[in-house]
């Protein structure tokens, strides 16, 4: 019977790991170009309740993907603007965002606790879907999952092979170099933060729109501040970033199926691997310098201030 | 002219002072919740009691105090409640019990209601439902439903209180069917739907037909009518959720209790107790039932519900043994409620450990 | 995009903008949460005379606003000597659960020892226990060059799944039916607070803390050292300092700080170790350290603020009958005009001419 389970586990992976994800690459984008933006926890509640407001009343979960990742835009604007345009600190801004998206989804979902909303069924992706095995991992979810899949290549298509992507990259790692040839900093920042922000709505909406269709006070139970981890367990990089989504998706998954065929799991001690591997992942990158730049950043989280 | 006046004014002041005299004053009550209002499960439930408790005393003004920690922030709001003049004070969860005695110790001129606690004074008192008895009743639809013989089981946090629940609830499944086995997951959170989902999900994959639950949101109810499976919620009414597929939910319904303890407060009658109240009194209950459930099966709980009101049967009444086969309760003994409140083992035909 | 304003940095920023440029960022802050109030059917003004009273208008209020000041004091304190060296420690809240843990253990392990003795200990043992979380990003740091933002905050992830997995796991108290929380300390482990109220030794602390580190930056050579460091590294590596050994004394000095936090929790406020000891504290004290501009005293001001704001929140739910949502986005709304003023003490709007 357990080995059954492994595709099914995996097809869990997948599921647990997209919320996660879609947070990440969005996070990912923006310390790329050198700005934290630690608000992702606020800004995914914001874009669950967004999307499932709009969902329900419109009765068409497409249109409440697209608020979401409105609101989840709208939002990250504040962090941009305080730490892009106005220099200030962006730790406390984001903490700050996280509050205060915490507090906005709570208000204004008050009336949306115990009422269902249509949201997305699995869609089995033609052809693909009946791969043995791999079929039913992999496309045989909600559709959400397939944007997910197609933003990991997208992304790294984006920052590795494309200008656009050479000049976030330059951004985020000289800015002041970069200023200098005529590439303008705040312009490059802002549409990464907003970016950013699309991708944390969107990763909300799926909490309550395709994960479940419901909305629940405080539902992201923390994913948003996984996802952070996900961006440094990733290295930057969007393809090991989905990797390390999907094998914290995959933990979780386990460790409920361990359960639920009797097998006893320590589970604090199992949740904690994520973020150990995350610093024994930094670690080795770091200690292995012959293989070049460890992935952070370099002007993360500093204010780039022209004339400086 | 000046007779005139001091008629006037004292026409006046006598009148305004008379109904001001004349007035009674709102008994004021406060809740604090550990949880949000909008987790749909716990907190919802109990703030649904301070709305009945409202309606039906309308002379009763409520305050409400959400996602209070249980720790050095409850004490500040317990106190802060005496200090502005609640009269009665509710503290909706175990975590608050050595905070509130701390507090109902400083202010002996108000009532203290601790729910789920187990440690009084003069003014504080203890309440809890017997919610183990509605877990029963929803065992036997489950077990009665399940034609794979296995039931999953999604379950918070490893307290007495929810693996009293949970044995409650595979009682009933067995009462009607022995041979299945009910499979329980925790998922070590009071509510995380999308953890809850997908606890479901496992349960599901491993061929469960029924997925009943213990955690604050409806969550595992709906993923399970997504994948063609009944539901059993918690809590509060699960069927908007599950509208096929759901079977029935326990429910708590506080609203009752409220008001009869708050009309004591007001007569100068009540006492501090300790209160379990059993179903019988309403504070615990099924919601109607989905479309799936026969009237035979219907009839068969409404038959035990009132063996239970009766006395005539109870839940943990013997023989009954743990997983491991060892025998806990001895055939004809009624379990003191200590033994009930301590409760940390599993009886048979569970699958699945209580973590420790 | 060629706006027509400018900033330009003020060549000498005026310190009496230093303090009303808060003052005036608070007000911006209010306002904007008066529009929130409005929103919600709530009088702001009544609003927020409800708050102030609640957390200043009463010995108890006031008593209350210093113990959640008190925390925050310390670890802001803590994160704030991190940040002067330029070492971004966003792990003070494991750094503090490390200090609760290491400390309840002391407690829990000899309790037959007289408070006199057994409450130094605790201390100490927890400041260590901080110490050595700290130590571990700042290490990770000078050795490797690995980004210590990123290594302090899954530190706190770790901490805090550590604390849970005791205190619902081996240190889980027989007697508390099954609920996560360590047993109770005893009466000689508890920290002496004021009668009447729960002001407790930790606030003392903190404020033999805060004089303590003034006088370390201005009077010595590792001040010295921390104050160039954080200012210009490159600088400090000309001179000839050991900004390895700066890094790691300043980081055992910063979790050590937050860590006692940790232990005041415990020992001088809640009594137990459990799950949630901490609503977030150790990332409320980077605000804190970063609205004090990193100044010791300043920390204290801005501490018992903070707290106040958070004390006062309450009575928007007692009070005001407003959900708690409200006073999270008021928080937010004062933390993001206080962030957005800022930068007007350093920096000033200028019109650029027309060319």
């Amino acid at each position: 019977m357990e080995l059954s389970l492994v595709p099914l586990l995996l097809e869990a992976a997948v599921r647990a790991g997209t919320p996660i994800l879609l947070v990440a690459l969005g996070e990912l984008l923006a310390e790329r170009a050198g700005i934290l933006n630690l608000g992702v926890e606020g800004m995914m509640l914001v874009g669950a309740l967004t999307g499932f407001i709009v969902s329900q009343q419109s009765g068409e979960p497409w249109i409440g993907v697209l608020a979401a990742a409105m609101a989840g835009v709208m939002l990250s604007c504040v962090h941009a603007f305080l730490s892009i345009s106005l220099h200030a600190n962006q730790v406390g801004s984001g903490l700050a965002l996280t509050i205060f998206g915490t507090g906005l989804s709570g208000l204004l979902g008050k009336s949306f606790v115990g009422v269902p909303a249509k949201g997305f069924a699995p869609i089995a992706v033609p052809w693909l879907a009946d791969v043995p095995l791999l079929g039913r991992m992999f496309f045989q979810h909600d559709p959400l999952v397939y944007v997910a899949y197609l933003l990991v290549p997208g992304l790294w298509v984006l920052l590795y092979r494309t200008r656009p992507g050479l000049k976030v990259r330059a951004v985020g790692e000289q800015p002041r170099s970069a200023d200098a040839l005529g590439i303008s900093v705040v312009v490059v920042r802002y549409s990464c933060v907003l970016a950013g922000g699309s991708a944390a709505g969107l990763g909300g909406a799926y909490l309550s729109l395709a994960y479940t269709q419901m909305w629940v006070d405080n539902m992201t139970a923390g994913r948003g501040w996984i996802a952070l981890a996900m961006v440094i367990f990733g290295g930057w990089n969007p393809v090991r970033t989905a990797l390390g989504a999907y094998l914290f998706g995959g933990v979780q998954a386990l460790q409920l199926r361990l359960q639920a065929i009797g097998v006893t799991v320590p589970t604090y001690l199992l949740m904690m691997t994520p973020y150990a591997f995350t610093i024994l992942a930094l670690i080795i990158a770091s200690a292995s310098r012959a293989r070049g730049h460890v992935g952070t950043p370099t002007a993360l989280g500093r204010a780039y201030i022209r004339g400086e | 002219m000046a007779k005139w006046l001091a008629v006037m004014v004292i026409t006046l002041l006598t009148s305004v002072l008379g109904a001001a005299g004349g007035t009674p004053e709102a008994l004021k009550v406060g809740f604090i919740y550990v949880g949000p209002v909008g987790d749909y499960g716990w907190s919802y439930a109990h703030d649904q009691g301070r709305k009945y408790l409202e309606t039906t005393l309308p002379d009763v003004q409520t305050t409400y105090v959400e996602s209070v920690p249980e720790g050095a922030d409850a004490e500040r709001v317990l106190t802060q409640l005496a200090r502005s003049g609640h009269k009665v004070i509710v503290a909706t969860s175990y975590g608050y019990m050595d905070t509130m005695l701390k507090v109902a110790e400083r202010f002996p001129d108000v009532v203290f209601l601790h729910c789920s606690g187990h440690k009084r004074r003069a003014n504080m008192g203890t309440y809890f439902g017997r919610m183990y008895q509605a877990s029963y009743l929803t065992g036997l639809v489950a077990g009665t439903m399940t034609q794979k013989k296995r039931i999953g089981y999604v379950a918070p946090i490893p307290i007495p209180e929810v693996i009293r629940i949970t044995n409650a609830f595979v009682l009933g499944v067995r009462a009607v069917n022995p041979e299945v086995n009910v499979h329980v997951v925790w998922t070590n959170a009071w509510y995380d739907p999308a953890t809850e989902s997908e606890a479901a999900n496992s349960l599901l994959d491993i061929g469960a037909d029924v997925i009943a639950t213990q955690s604050d949101s409806p969550a595992p109810v709906q993923t399970a009518e997504r994948r063609g499976a009944y539901g059993v919620g918690f809590n509060a009414d699960a069927s908007k959720f599950a509208p096929e597929k759901h079977l029935t939910s326990a429910i708590w319904n506080w609203g009752p209790y409220y008001a009869a303890a708050v009309k004591q407060v007001r007569a100068g009658t009540w006492k501090s107790t300790d209160e379990w109240w059993p179903i019988g009194t309403g504070i615990v209950g099924l919601s109607p039932f989905g479309p799936v459930v026969v009237d035979t099966l219907k009839n068969l709980v409404e038959q035990r519900k009132q063996d239970l009101i009766a006395g005539r049967f109870d839940v943990f009444w013997g023989p009954i043994k743990d997983q491991s086969g060892k025998l806990r309760i001895a055939a004809g003994e009624k379990p003191a409620d200590e033994m009930l409140l301590g409760m940390n083992w599993f009886v048979e035909s569970v699958v699945g450990t209580v973590p420790k | 995009m060629n706006w027509p304003v400018a900033l330009e940095k003020r060549s000498d920023p005026s310190p009496r903008l230093r303090y009303v440029l808060p003052a005036v960022a608070i007000g911006i802050g209010l306002l904007l949460g008066a529009m929130v109030l409005s929103f919600m059917g709530a009088h702001p003004g009544e609003a927020y005379q409800e708050m102030a009273r609640g957390a200043f208008g009463s010995v108890y209020g006031l008593s209350e606003t210093l113990v959640k000041a008190t925390p925050l004091l310390l670890a802001g304190l803590g994160v704030g000597v991190a940040f002067r060296a330029g070492f971004w420690n966003i792990g003070a809240e494991g750094q503090l659960y490390m200090g609760a843990m290491a400390g309840t253990w002391m407690a829990l392990t000899y309790p037959g020892l007289p408070a006199p003795l057994l409450q130094p200990l605790m201390i100490v043992t927890g400041c260590m226990a901080g110490a050595f979380w700290g130590l571990i990003p700042a290490v990770l740091r000078t050795r490797w060059c690995v980004n210590e933002i990123i290594t302090t905050l899954m530190g706190n992830y770790i901490a805090i799944l550590w604390v849970d997995f005791l205190v619902y796991g081996p240190w889980k108290d027989p007697r508390a039916f099954g609920f996560p929380f360590a047993p109770p300390l005893l009466q000689t482990a508890r920290l002496p607070s004021m009668p009447g109220n729960r002001v407790h030794l930790g606030l003392l602390l903190g404020l033999l803390a805060a004089t303590g580190l003034t006088m370390l930056l201005k009077h010595t050579r590792l001040g010295y050292e921390i104050r160039i460091i954080g200012l210009s590294p490159g600088a400090a590596r000309y001179a000839g300092m050991n900004l390895t050994r700066t890094t790691l004394l300043v980081m055992a000095l910063s979790g050590g700080l937050a860590a006692l936090a940790g232990v005041c929790e415990v020992a001088g406020v809640q009594g137990q170790l459990k799950h949630g000891l901490s609503p977030g504290y150790g990332y409320t004290a980077i605000i804190v350290a970063w609205l004090a501009r990193l100044d010791p005293w300043a920390t204290i001001v801005v501490s018992v603020l903070l707290g106040g704001l958070l004390v006062g929140s309450d009575m928007l739910q007692i009070a005001m009958n407003l959900p708690v949502a409200v006073a999270y986005m008021l928080q937010g709304l004062i933390l993001f005009s206080v962030l957005a003023v800022e930068f007007l003490v350093g920096y000033r709007l200028v019109w650029k001419d027309a060319r």
